[in-house]
């Protein structure tokens, strides 16, 4: 599920943000920011203090993305997985779609209950000598304590709005937020746990082996070379030292029809 | 399993709870699946490889600038001496190796410390190139500010600056030239030693100068212990320059913290070199007036042997020395029929040369090098009244004014004449012809002129034009010694082993005495083909035992 097509997740993340899409064609989409767009993308808040003090409205710009290389050469800017402008965008998103909550989309004739879902997708970091991660996304049914992963999967195929559709209403949760979340938590944990984890012991080994060969060096133990050992031993564990750490990317609660 | 310390997400949940009980709304699912798909696309799934190269689609970069990216970080977890020859883009492999572990979240703090004269150009390199933020230190910037900082040296080191460095734990720190750092009792070495890093890049093009020491107090920034003590070292290897090939051991040793690629093993070698050399011949009356200098001024002097370098270049280099040297209280005949002389000469033989070649040349960009001050102001008008446009360049400009002129010569000027090629100067890798208007008698300085178009990021064949006028000194100079030892396709490249090697630290200084020592011309060309010789044998030698890094 990840960005496979860059031009129509620009074009969704404008448009999401109420920004007007100009034109879109062959890879090259022309976007009219927004106000508030402007103010996140554009970096300019020295104009919009300005322009605002004179009472004035102030004109949004006008971006052009070009996601085909084939047409790198007209006007507009180049935007790839690594460019400047994506990441910003992303940060962007990141920074602000942490918390949701949203309801299935229904057309009911009787009254219809909705299930409360406590979603979380979080990342887990493993980092050692090197560094990897790995994505989960986890949803826990708040009456019966189901859990499921994979969640963003199933969300995907099931319509999805800000507010209750008629005749509806929501079922209250039983599990707490706080203890939802932390069988979560334990799930992760056990996932943890049952891994053997060589990625460690290979990075402890080599965090040995640099402090024995730190030691080497110091042939006269004066208080200055001590600590200049004792300096370098400290970077040395913090280049190697074996840790995993939990991050939430984002969730919130979902009230879904079906049990 | 209890080695590894967890970390978990505390907050995030008495967050959601506290957003969800404001009662407003909230992401849509448009942009909340919009963001798990975003972290889906950026997260780092393998342990192995580069992450970075999906992220700069817009560099080409060459296969070995990859491997050793990849090798300093799978295989010498960050800290490693990168020690390719000039022109294989150790800037890029530096960049590469920052740009993985930025994305993999591994380092935010860096400082890169190069020299002052390169500051803009690291900072436009990684800017451009790897959308590395970088920028270079200006007075008055706090160091713990900004997340990566490029700085001198010699502003590092100095207080204020130096404490406040100290005190800030880097993720990475980079040194460019480091093989200034070779000496472990100068205060450069002790400050780099007591910087708090995790990762660490020591660039150089020349691990070992002169002794085997170098290599081991480089290694003992990155790495100390890895060769041993101080003291242990000398006894097992002396203090004189000793091969690292002796001793399979060390060699080994050295390579697991040392990448070096050479011309010669990389791809690099796919654009040519094309050399030719314009032969020209004074015109009768610029004839007389070198004779003149030649025979008349006191035989044995390094003056003369100025003079005469400076006749083949300009006029007006020539005259402006001559000048200097007549006394108006106290006139010197001789030199006073001189400089007449000059002035009714019509222009130099070189200089309409270099018209006809540049135009024959075409649209193309084109670097002139000569060394006098006097030639370039003359060349500049010269090539101006023959509707030829071009911008000077010289070692002494402010680095703002380098730049500024490295771009009017990018984007509006046909031809850039520069006095100095500096050995730390300017990228022209844009441009791909090259006009030596007349020769450095020292070859590194060549070298350095080469090395600003020959290098990585060259994408076409470079030709270079060497002018010299026959029956004069640059005759000897091309003939007994350039040509002879094959400067220009072989020798290039292993210069500075081949003079380290011979102790000949000023080769400019050694053909000048050859001269003023010699009673006549012909001795000083027996003298000259002697030192050819002899560069050529230890080059033949010499090259055998290079290949200490891999």
């Amino acid at each position: 599920m990840a960005i496979e097509n860059l031009n129509e997740f620009l074009a969704g993340y404008f448009q999401s943000h109420h920004c007007q899409l100009l034109s879109n064609k062959n890879g090259i989409l022309q976007v009219q920011l927004t106000e508030e767009m402007d103010r996140a993308l554009m970096n300019r808040p020295f104009y919009w203090h300005y322009i605002k003090k004179m009472g004035r409205e102030g004109e949004p710009k006008q971006l052009t993305f070009i996601t085909n290389p084939d047409k790198r050469e007209e006007q507009g800017e180049w935007i790839h997985f690594g460019s400047p402008r994506l990441q910003q965008i992303l940060r962007h998103l990141k920074q602000n779609e942490k918390y949701t909550k949203l309801f299935q989309r229904v057309d009911p004739h009787v009254n219809t209950p909705m299930y409360p879902w406590l979603v979380v997708n979080l990342k887990i970091s493993y980092k050692g000598k090197q560094k990897k991660e790995e994505i989960f996304s986890l949803g826990l049914q708040m009456v019966t304590g189901e859990m499921r992963a994979e969640m963003m999967n199933t969300l995907r195929t099931i319509p999805l709005q800000q507010t209750i559709s008629d005749y509806c209403y929501t079922i209250s949760p039983i599990i707490r937020l706080n203890s939802g979340y932390k069988r979560m938590e334990a799930v992760i944990d056990n996932y943890i746990e049952n891994q053997t984890h060589e990625w460690a012991k290979a990075s402890l080994l080599a965090m040995k082996e640099d402090i024995d060969t730190l030691k080497h060096f110091y042939v006269e133990q004066t208080d200055i070379e001590t600590e200049t050992m004792e300096k370098e031993i400290a970077e040395i564990e913090e280049r190697y030292r074996p840790v995993i750490s939990y991050e939430v990317i984002n969730g919130g609660m979902f009230y879904l029809s079906k049990v | 399993m209890n080695k590894i310390s967890i970390q978990k997400d505390s907050n995030y949940i008495d967050q959601l709870q506290a957003e969800l009980e404001k009662g407003e709304a909230l992401s849509s699912w448009e942009l909340f699946s919009m963001t798990y798909e975003a972290e889906l696309t950026s997260m780092t799934p393998e342990f192995h490889g580069l992450r970075s190269l999906d992220f700069l689609p817009h560099v080409n970069f060459m296969d070995h600038q990859v491997s050793t990216a990849q090798q300093v970080i799978e295989q010498m977890n960050g800290r490693a001496i990168l020690a390719d020859e000039v022109g294989l883009g150790k800037t890029i492999e530096a960049g590469l190796v920052m740009k993985e572990y930025m994305i993999r979240g591994l380092v935010k703090k860096i400082l890169i410390l190069v020299p002052a004269s390169l500051v803009n150009q690291w900072e436009r390199e990684l800017n451009e190139k790897f959308y590395i933020p970088a920028i270079g230190h200006r007075r008055n910037y706090a160091w713990e500010e900004y997340d990566i900082l490029i700085s001198s040296m010699d502003t590092a080191k100095r207080s204020p600056h130096r404490e406040k460095i100290l005190d800030i734990d880097y993720d990475l720190i980079l040194i460019d030239e480091a093989h200034k750092l070779k000496n472990h009792k100068t205060k450069n070495y002790e400050f780099v030693r007591s910087l708090k890093k995790k990762y660490c890049l020591l660039l150089t093009a020349t691990p070992v100068q002169n002794k085997l020491v170098e290599i081991f107090n480089l290694v003992s920034i990155l790495k100390p212990g890895h060769l041993g003590n101080y003291d242990d070292f000398l006894t097992k290897f002396g203090k004189d320059r000793t091969k690292m090939k002796d001793d399979l051991f060390l060699k080994q040793l050295v390579q697991k913290v040392m990448v070096r690629n050479t011309r010669a093993e990389t791809t690099i070698k796919n654009t040519k070199r094309n050399i030719e050399t314009v032969w020209l011949e004074f015109s009768e009356p610029e004839k007389e007036v070198y004779q003149l200098l030649e025979n008349s001024i006191h035989k044995s002097s390094f003056a003369k042997i100025t003079y005469l370098r400076e006749f083949c270049s300009s006029r007006e280099a020539c005259y402006l020395s001559l000048a200097k040297l007549n006394d108006i209280n106290n006139p010197n005949e001789l030199i006073q029929t001189i400089t007449s002389k000059i002035e009714t000469l019509p222009h130099h033989k070189k200089a309409e040369k270099l018209v006809e070649l540049i135009k024959d040349i075409g649209d193309e960009k084109v670097i002139v090098f000569t060394e006098y001050r006097a030639s370039q102001l003359y060349l500049q008008w010269y090539l101006q009244q023959h509707g030829i446009s071009s911008v000077p360049f010289r070692g002494g400009f402010k680095r703002g004014k380098k730049d500024w002129m490295r771009q009017l010569f990018e984007n509006h000027a046909q031809v850039l004449i520069a006095t100095e090629a500096g050995g730390e100067g300017i990228n022209l890798q844009f441009c791909n012809y090259m006009i030596n208007y007349d020769l450095p008698w020292n070859p590194m300085r060549l070298e350095q002129r080469i090395g600003r178009i020959h290098r990585y990021g060259q994408e076409k064949d470079v030709h270079i034009y060497n002018f010299a006028i026959r029956e004069t000194i640059e005759e000897h100079i091309m003939t007994l010694l350039y040509e002879k030892i094959e400067l220009f396709e072989k020798v290039i490249g292993h210069l500075d082993n081949i003079l380290a090697e011979l102790e000949i630290t000023n080769m400019e200084k050694e053909i000048a005495t050859i001269y003023s020592e010699s009673e006549s011309m012909g001795e000083a060309k027996i003298k000259l083909d002697n030192l050819s010789h002899v560069l050529k044998n230890t080059f033949h030698t010499g090259s055998e035992e290079e290949q200490y890094g891999n």
